[in-house]
C-alpha cells in the first residue's frame, strides 16, 4: 500500500476541462471518496491515477515515485470499473485468477488457488467459481469485479462507482463489507461515487469535485458541518439543505446573500411563523414540509409529532450557514 | 364501459371473413401462414434432392429422355469411389480448400487487427480492401488471366522484380505445379476482405473497457492478444471459415474462367468435374450419385464444424 499524490494535474477533452489543476494527496491506508455529480471529473481523476489517461500537465506520484509516464501495469494499481468489465469468455475462477497470473507477479499456482478461494468466500461467490462470468446476476458480476481487484496487493485500489448498479440491500451489505476489507488490509483506496450515503459511511476523507476542480477535501463530518461553499453544502445531507435569502431570518452577517439550514438546524417553538404543507412519517423520524412566506423548506420532527397539514408553527435557525452572492461561505 | 382492443378488432373485421376465420383452430391458422414457404421449399429444395437420390441409383441420361431407365443399385457409387480421376479432383479441392482458408484467415485477421487500430483514414482503407469481393467472380477470373500473362502480366513482373527471375520463364496458369497455387492466390485476393470484415465485427464487439481492465490487471499486450482478443474473436473467425469453406467447396465460376480446370485436370475441382459429368458427358445417374456423395461430405463436415462452433461460443 502506498501514498498517492497529485500535483497540479489537468486534463481536457477538446474544449471540456475534465480535471483542472488538481492537488490532492491520498494518504497511506486511507479510504478517500471523490464525490460529485456526473461530469465533475471523478472518473477522469481515477483514470489519470490508473494510467488509462495521460494528464495534459501536472505530476502523479505513487509512494514518492513519479508515475506520470508509466503504464497501468507499471503503476501497480487495481481498478474496479462501473460496468464490471469482466472477461466474458472466462469463468469466475479464471477472472479472479487473471491478475495473479500476470508474468510480472509470477504467483505460484497453489497460491493463486488459495487467494481466489479466499476472496470468493469473502465476497460470497465461492459457489459460483465455475460459472461463466456472463452467467451471473448484476450483483454477482460486480462482486467478481471487486474480487479481481482484491486478489492482488496493489499500491492503490481504484473503484469507479462499483455499487451503483446494485439493489439497495446488496449495496448496503457491500458498503459495510468493503469498508471492513479495506480496514483489515490497511489498503489505500480511492472510491468514486455520486452517492452521499456511500461517501459518508465509508470515507476516511471526502473530496468534493465541481467541474473538474477539487473544491473541498476533509473528513465527512468536516464537509457536512463546515462546507466552504453552497455547492459543497448541497452535496451532503438528506433531506437536502434548505437555502433561503439571508434576510428571511434576522441576524445575518454583513455580505450574506443566502442562509442555508440543514433540516436538523431548524428549531421549532420560536421565531418566524411557518405553515405545515405536508407531514411524512418515516418511522424513525418525521419530515415536515413547511412554507415560510414564499419559501419552501424541510425540517425534522419527533416521530410521534401531532402536527398536521395546515398547522402553523414558529421556527428559527440554529447553527445556520451563511453564503455570499458567489456561493462562498461567510464564517 | 371502455372498449378492449379485442372488441375493436372484432368490430373492424368484416363479418364474412370473421365467420370464416372463427371456424379455424390456431394450429390451422398457423399452417396457413407457413404453408407457402413450405410448399416453395419442397418444390425447389426437397423434391430435387429426393429426385437426385433416386436418379443416383439409375443409369438415366438427361440427353436421352426416352431411353429406358434401368435401376443399377449402388453401381454408380462404387464406380465413383474407385475412380482415381475423381480422387484426384477431390485432392485438388482439398488443396484449394485448405490453402485458401489458411491464407484468408491469416491475412484477413491480420488486416482486421490493423484496421481496428485507431488511425486516420481507416474507413477509407476498409472500403479499398473490400473492393475485390464486390466484383463478379467471372470478371475476376478473366482479368487475372491477364495479370498472370508471362509476357505482359503484372503478377509475373512483380515476382521477377523481387526474385530476379525472368517473367516469361514461368506461367502461373500453364504450369502443372503452379496452377493449383494460381487459383489459391486469386481466391485469397478476392475473399480475404470477407474474412476481414467478419473478424473486424468480432474485434469491434470487444469493449475497450475489457482491455483497460486487463491493463490494470498487468497483462502485457501479448497476453491481452492471446487471452482476450483471440478467444473473443474465435467464434467470428470460425463462422467466417464455415462460410468460406462451404463456398469454396462448390467453387466453380472463378476457376472455370481462370484455368478451366487445366492444365490437364490439375485445377479441376469437384464442382467442375461434376458439371462435366452431368452436362457434357450427360451421365445424369452417375453425376447424381457424385452429387449425393459431395452433399453428404459437406453436410457431415459442416455439422461437425457447427457443433464445434457452438462449443466455442458457449465456453
Amino acid at each position: 500500500m502506498a501514498e498517492v499524490r497529485l500535483s497540479n494535474v489537468s486534463k481536457s477533452f477538446g474544449t471540456t476541462h475534465a480535471v483542472s489543476e488538481m492537488d490532492m494527496t491520498i494518504a497511506h491506508g486511507e479510504f478517500l471518496v471523490l464525490l460529485g455529480p456526473t461530469g465533475a471529473g471523478k472518473t477522469t481523476t481515477l483514470r489519470l491515477i490508473a494510467g488509462l489517461e495521460a494528464p495534459d500537465m501536472g505530476d502523479i506520484r505513487i509512494d514518492g515515485r513519479s508515475v506520470t509516464r508509466e503504464t497501468p501495469a507499471q503503476r501497480d494499481v487495481a481498478m474496479v470499473f462501473q460496468q464490471y468489465s469482466l472477461y466474458p469468455h472466462m469463468t469466475v475462477r479464471e477472472n479472479l485468477a487473471f491478475p495473479l497470473r500476470s508474468p510480472i507477479l509470477r504467483t505460484p499456482e497453489e497460491e493463486v488457488r488459495r487467494k481466489v478461494q479466499q476472496v470468493a468466500e469473502t465476497l460470497q461467490i465461492a459457489h459460483k467459481l465455475d460459472n461463466k462470468a456472463t452467467a451471473l446476476s448484476g450483483g454477482e458480476m460486480q462482486r467478481v469485479s471487486i474480487g479481481r481487484a482484491l486478489v492482488r496487493d496493489p499500491a492503490i485500489y481504484l473503484m469507479d462507482e462499483p455499487l451503483s448498479s446494485l439493489d439497495a440491500k446488496l449495496r448496503s451489505d457491500l458498503r459495510v463489507e468493503l469498508k471492513r476489507i479495506q480496514a483489515e488490509l490497511g489498503a489505500t483506496l480511492l472510491y468514486v461515487t455520486h452517492d452521499q450515503i456511500e461517501a459518508m459511511t465509508m470515507a476516511t476523507r471526502i473530496g468534493v469535485l465541481d467541474q473538474g476542480r477539487l473544491v473541498q477535501i476533509g473528513t465527512p463530518r468536516e464537509i457536512y458541518e463546515n462546507p466552504v461553499s453552497l455547492y459543497v453544502a448541497g452535496r451532503l445531507g438528506q433531506p437536502r439543505i434548505n437555502v433561503l435569502p439571508a434576510g428571511v431570518f434576522p441576524g445575518a452577517p454583513l455580505g450574506a446573500d443566502r442562509i442555508a439550514l440543514r433540516p436538523e438546524h431548524i428549531r421549532i417553538g420560536a421565531g418566524q411563523p411557518a405553515r405545515v404543507v405536508r407531514v411524512e412519517h418515516l418511522g424513525d423520524q418525521t419530515r415536515l414540509h413547511l412554507t415560510l412566506g414564499d419559501h419552501a423548506l424541510t425540517t425534522l420532527a419527533d416521530p410521534h409529532t401531532p402536527l398536521e397539514t395546515g398547522d402553523v408553527l414558529s421556527i428559527e435557525p440554529a447553527n445556520a450557514l451563511y453564503f455570499d452572492a458567489t456561493g462562498a461561505r461567510i464564517v | 364501459m371502455t372498449d378492449s382492443t379485442l372488441d375493436r378488432v372484432a368490430r373492424a373485421t368484416p363479418p364474412r371473413v370473421a365467420r370464416r376465420i372463427r371456424g379455424l383452430s390456431d394450429r390451422a391458422i398457423a399452417w396457413i401462414f407457413v404453408a407457402p414457404t413450405i410448399i416453395l421449399l419442397l418444390a425447389v429444395n426437397i423434391f430435387p434432392l429426393i429426385w437426385t437420390i433416386y436418379l443416383s441409383f439409375t443409369n438415366y441420361r438427361a440427353n436421352r429422355p426416352n431411353a429406358e431407365v434401368e435401376w443399377v443399385g449402388l453401381r454408380n457409387y462404387q464406380r465413383i469411389l474407385s475412380d482415381p480421376e475423381i480422387w484426384q479432383t477431390m485432392q485438388a479441392t482439398a488443396h484449394f480448400l485448405f490453402w485458401t482458408l489458411f491464407f484468408q484467415v491469416l491475412i484477413g485477421f491480420a488486416l482486421a487487427w490493423l484496421i481496428n487500430q485507431k488511425f486516420r483514414g481507416n474507413n477509407l482503407w476498409t472500403t479499398i480492401i473490400v473492393l475485390p469481393m464486390m466484383l463478379s467472380p467471372a470478371v475476376v477470373g478473366n482479368f487475372w488471366t491477364f495479370l498472370y500473362q508471362p509476357q505482359i502480366g503484372i503478377f509475373n513482373n512483380i515476382i521477377s522484380f523481387f526474385s530476379g527471375a525472368d517473367p516469361t520463364s514461368f506461367s502461373m496458369i500453364g504450369d502443372v505445379r503452379l496452377a493449383p497455387w494460381s487459383i489459391v492466390i486469386v481466391d485469397t485476393w478476392m475473399w480475404t476482405p470477407f474474412v476481414m470484415l467478419i473478424c473486424l465485427a468480432g474485434l469491434r464487439s470487444i469493449p475497450d473497457s475489457i482491455y483497460e481492465a486487463a491493463e490494470c490487471d498487468r497483462a502485457s499486450k501479448w497476453r491481452q492478444f492471446w487471452t482476450i482478443t483471440v478467444p473473443m474473436v474465435l467464434p467470428f473467425l470460425m463462422l467466417a471459415v464455415l462460410f468460406r469453406g462451404i463456398e469454396n467447396f462448390k467453387m466453380f465460376d472463378l476457376v472455370v474462367q481462370l484455368t478451366g480446370g487445366g492444365p490437364g485436370s490439375t485445377t479441376e475441382l469437384t464442382s467442375i468435374n461434376l458439371k462435366r459429368e452431368a452436362f457434357e458427358k450427360w451421365r445424369t445417374g452417375y453425376a447424381s450419385a457424385y452429387a449425393v456423395i459431395l452433399f453428404v461430405t459437406v453436410f457431415g463436415l459442416a455439422s461437425i464444424y457447427v457443433k464445434a462452433l457452438n462449443r466455442v461460443k458457449n465456453r
